[in-house]
């Protein structure tokens, strides 16, 4: 059953909701086997709370891990629960995710907020029509529209679809390449609602294999490739777990062929390449480097301007797991 | 611009090559066609209605064939095993199932998956394209409507019970040839024709086989119950070409009081307006991918 | 972590006659177009048409009496190729259209039993495909011979093949994914050369049990096996009930896109 506290109340302003022990999705060891294709493969991890980002390229198993985890397919080995409990049995538990899919597919005949309020309908909400146009109104579009949902744009169906998932208060929301289609303004906001989701204690999963959204997504990330899980946590945090590539810093000084020759002299960087106002250096470790770079400017008396991380950024850590360079 | 400056590899080249031109891209399309239909390099699940379809036509030739090679004649009598201008109409099931799948499968996948586009941006023209895709849905459907009384005429030639002399093995020839090539051509046409009309290709089937037996049904109520004129049979779609058959073999068919004139004049009208039905259709289609 | 949280909405189970009518109300409008409407109308239409041809034609120059004339055409024409094409078009069509296209997932991920979900499916694909096949069936035979008997008899064969078909249907679109084309291999293969063959294929048939109810209440001879018309009527509403079963347990064991 859902490890979730207790329900709150119906009404009433924001309340503070305690921190949550246990997580509300949790994998472990599951694959999934389409014939001869090894999609998914022995993949576990945990997910609590907040925005979390699953990143991957195109056919690394991102969809077919968020369909079982919704309990669309089962796993060919393995165990997913979700609030405790498996999507495809308990029937409560698919009442609490809110699932926004990759597929394109609406009911084409109905109007936008017909289909939000049957999808609230479907999920028992008391008042449909409202909880429809709330829903709605979080995506901005008009729930009086009249034009049926064959005649929308792919952007304006991604946000139906958004709409769609958020009318039954999901705990856990999941949201597979969930940007696609929208215009620049369109995925900010977007992306503002996701944070505001997770920081009302929900379980956000977004999908993409777009790395600029990802890394405004938030900093947690799991990274899958080819059906494998490759890492997961901060992506700052796996950068420095990178030990066997050498971060590269760029620092800005007034006599930057000084400290280049004492860099080398010193071991302190491997490699160095020297600007007008400045240096690449290329550095293996980057506690040792933080330590002595103050007392080694004192020393040859240079001045430091700026120092600033060239590499520490979601593309160098998706470019080392997934691409192997 | 430095003089020294020079691209060594593009990571292209173009091709230099022979170029097969319009013909290739027709005779390419074409069988590309034939493949996708009989699910040759698909998974198993696209071989299954060829398969059945197949087999329904050629079986009863091979178990005809093996009557005739093991029994004596004059146990089994002339009459007992059916003509080669019945042949057809006794695989007639398989023919029209077989018509059902082909056509919509050629014409109405690559307008759905937006091949229709990039078979256009080829030498190829929208009446060219239409070329490829009659030749690839008739010589298809001569699987079986050709294909089961050939099979018939050369066993029987093997074991000795086919035609007398040279002269009559090739007029025996020429006949199934000629009523193969009018039997494709006409239901080529007409489930063409259904299959132009809608982007679903299960709606291009039903309405392939509902044209067929619907006509037929149709056909036979008002000529058999309303006692209208015998001439409404050359509206009967599923009869009509088999009609023609018999009239070819020279027999005189089942609907002995239709001249064989008017029956080869309905066959070829009824290739024509299916022709025609796509041609036009595909005039005035617009390809937005 | 310390989160805030917006007040919850309100929310109650969602009983199984709302599952019900929700997936109806859904489903009726998705297999519902124009196209199709015009397509199985005009069809329904030309077969009246056949009936009103024949029902005005001479009849003494008839070779049949009007009774057998009408059951025959309604048999050939309506049992035979209106009733099975309609309902394969919109039972295949109910869940297998929503499978295909990806909107199965706002029916199936739901705090939702699967049952109703299925019954609805079978009762928007019935709903439409009645009027569609009873009315011009039903119409064909009285235009031929206006016997309240005959009517009756042609009236009840009509829906009960319609309620086999849709059921059968239904499973079938839930099942496979080419299931109109599955679905008329069936009815060329088995309902029209198969059942005509031997009486035991006829059994497994729908379209033999419709046919038996007309021979039971009107005498005229078309039914490939002896059975009472209640059993007639039974034998394909038990169908139907078994592959909304079927469809249901179908339902909990799919791949859903």
């Amino acid at each position: 059953m859902s490890s979730l506290p207790p329900p709150p109340p119906v009404s009433g302003s924001r309340i503070d909701v305690p921190p949550v022990a246990e997580p509300m999705v949790e994998l472990s060891n599951v694959s999934k086997v389409f014939g001869d294709v090894v999609a998914v493969s022995d993949v576990s991890f945990t997910v609590g709370p907040g925005v979390t980002a699953l990143l991957g390229p195109n056919g690394a198993g991102k969809s077919t891990l968020f369909r079982m985890l919704c309990g669309l397919t089962p796993p060919s080995q393995g165990q997913v629960r979700v609030l405790g409990s498996d999507a495809r049995r308990d029937r409560e538990v698919r009442g609490r995710i809110g699932l926004i899919g990759q597929e394109d597919g609406l009911f084409d005949q109905l109007s936008a907020g017909r289909f939000v309020e049957i999808a609230a309908m479907t999920h028992g909400m008391v008042d449909p029509k409202a909880v429809a146009v709330e829903a709605l109104a979080e995506v901005e579009l008009d729930p009086l529209e009249p034009k049926p949902l064959g005649a929308y744009s792919k952007g304006m169906r991604q946000r139906v679809k958004v709409a769609a998932g958020l009318v039954n208060d999901p705990d856990v929301m999941v949201l597979d390449e969930p940007l696609t289609g929208l215009d620049p303004v369109q995925r900010r906001r977007m992306i503002a609602l996701f944070h505001r989701l997770g920081d009302q204690g929900r379980c956000v999963l977004v999908s993409s294999h777009v790395l600029d959204e990802v890394a405004r997504l938030g900093s947690r990330v799991l990274v899958i490739a080819q059906g494998r899980l490759a890492a997961t946590g901060d992506y700052r945090a796996l950068r420095d777990l990178m030990d066997d590539r050498p971060h590269r810093i760029r620092l800005r000084t007034d006599d930057p062929r000084t400290l280049a020759a004492r860099l080398i002299d010193t071991g302190t960087a491997v490699a160095v390449r020297v600007e007008t106002d400045g240096l690449v250096a290329d550095i293996l470790d980057v506690d040792r480097f933080g330590r002595s770079l103050a007392p080694l400017a004192r020393d040859i008396g240079i001045r430091l301007h700026e120092v600033e991380p060239l590499d520490d950024d979601l593309e160098s850590v998706f470019r080392y797991l997934v691409e192997r360079r | 611009m430095s003089d020294e400056a020079k691209i060594l590899d593009r990571g292209y080249r173009s091709y230099e090559g022979h170029r097969s031109g319009v013909g290739g891209a027709i005779r390419s399309v074409a069988w590309h066609s034939m493949r996708t239909v009989l699910g040759v390099g698909r998974p198993a699940r696209h071989k299954i209605f060829p398969a059945v379809s197949v087999i329904i036509a050629y079986l009863p030739a091979l178990v005809f064939v093996g009557i005739a090679a093991l029994l004596p004649v004059d146990l089994v009598g002339e009459e007992a095993l059916p003509s080669y201008a019945d042949y057809v109409g006794f695989i007639g099931i398989a023919i029209v199932l077989f018509c059902g799948l082909v056509a919509p499968e050629v014409l109405v996948r690559d307008r759905r998956d937006g091949m229709l586009g990039l078979y256009l941006s080829t030498p190829l023209q929208r009446d060219t394209y239409l070329v490829a895709k009659v030749a690839a849905v008739m010589t298809t459907l001569m699987i079986v409507t050709l294909g089961p009384p050939l099979l018939l005429l050369i066993a029987y030639t093997f074991e000795g019970s086919g035609p007398g002399g040279v002269g009559d093995w090739l007029v025996l020839f020429v006949r199934i040839v000629a009523s193969g090539v009018a039997i494709s051509a006409v239901f080529a046409a007409v489930s063409l024709a259904a299959s132009s009309l809608t982007d679903r290709r299960a709606f291009a089937s039903v309405g392939v086989i509902l044209v067929l037996l619907g006509s037929s049904a149709v056909a036979s109520a008002l000529v058999e119950a309303a006692e209208m004129s015998t001439n409404v049979r050359l509206f009967d779609l599923l009869a009509m070409p088999f009609e023609l058959v018999q009239r070819i073999y020279g027999e005189t068919g089942d609907f002995p009081e239709i001249e064989t004139t008017l029956v080869a004049g309905a066959n070829i009208g009824w290739a024509l307006f299916g022709t025609a039905v796509v041609w036009f259709r595909y005039r005035r289609l617009a390809v937005s991918r | 972590m310390t989160a805030t949280q917006e007040p919850r909405r309100e929310r109650r189970t969602v009983g199984s006659v709302a599952a019900l009518i929700i997936t109806f109300q859904v489903l009726v409008r998705q297999i519902v177009t124009r196209s199709r409407l015009i397509a199985l109308g005009l069809m329904g239409a030309i077969v009246v048409v056949v009936g009103w041809a024949v029902g005005m034609s001479d009849s003494t120059d008839r070779d049949l009496d009007p009774l057998e004339q009408s059951v025959r055409i309604s048999v050939n024409l309506g049992l035979t190729v209106v009733v099975p094409v309609v309902a394969l078009v919109f039972a295949a069509g109910a869940l297998g259209d929503a499978r295909d296209d990806g909107t199965l997932v706002y029916l199936w991920l739901r705090p939702m039993r699967r049952w109703p979900v299925a019954v609805g499916a079978f009762a928007a694909a019935l709903v439409v495909a009645l009027p569609l096949t009873v009315i011009p069936v039903v119409a064909t035979a009285a235009l031929i011979e206006s016997s309240g008997e005959l009517v009756t008899a042609v009236a009840i064969a009509t829906t009960v093949a319609v309620v086999g078909y849709t059921g059968l249907f239904l499973l079938l679109g839930s099942l496979l994914k080419r299931s109109i084309v599955w679905g008329l291999a069936y009815i060329i293969i088995w309902e029209g050369v198969a059942a005509g063959l031997g009486r035991a294929a006829a059994r497994l048939s729908i379209r033999g049990y419709a046919r038996s109810v007309i021979t039971d209440r009107v005498g005229v001879e078309v039914a490939s096996f002896d059975i009472t018309q209640g059993w007639g009527i039974v034998a394909p509403l038990v169908a139907a009930t078994a592959a909304i079963m079927l469809t249901t347990w179908r339902l909990n064991r799919m791949d859903v896109a």
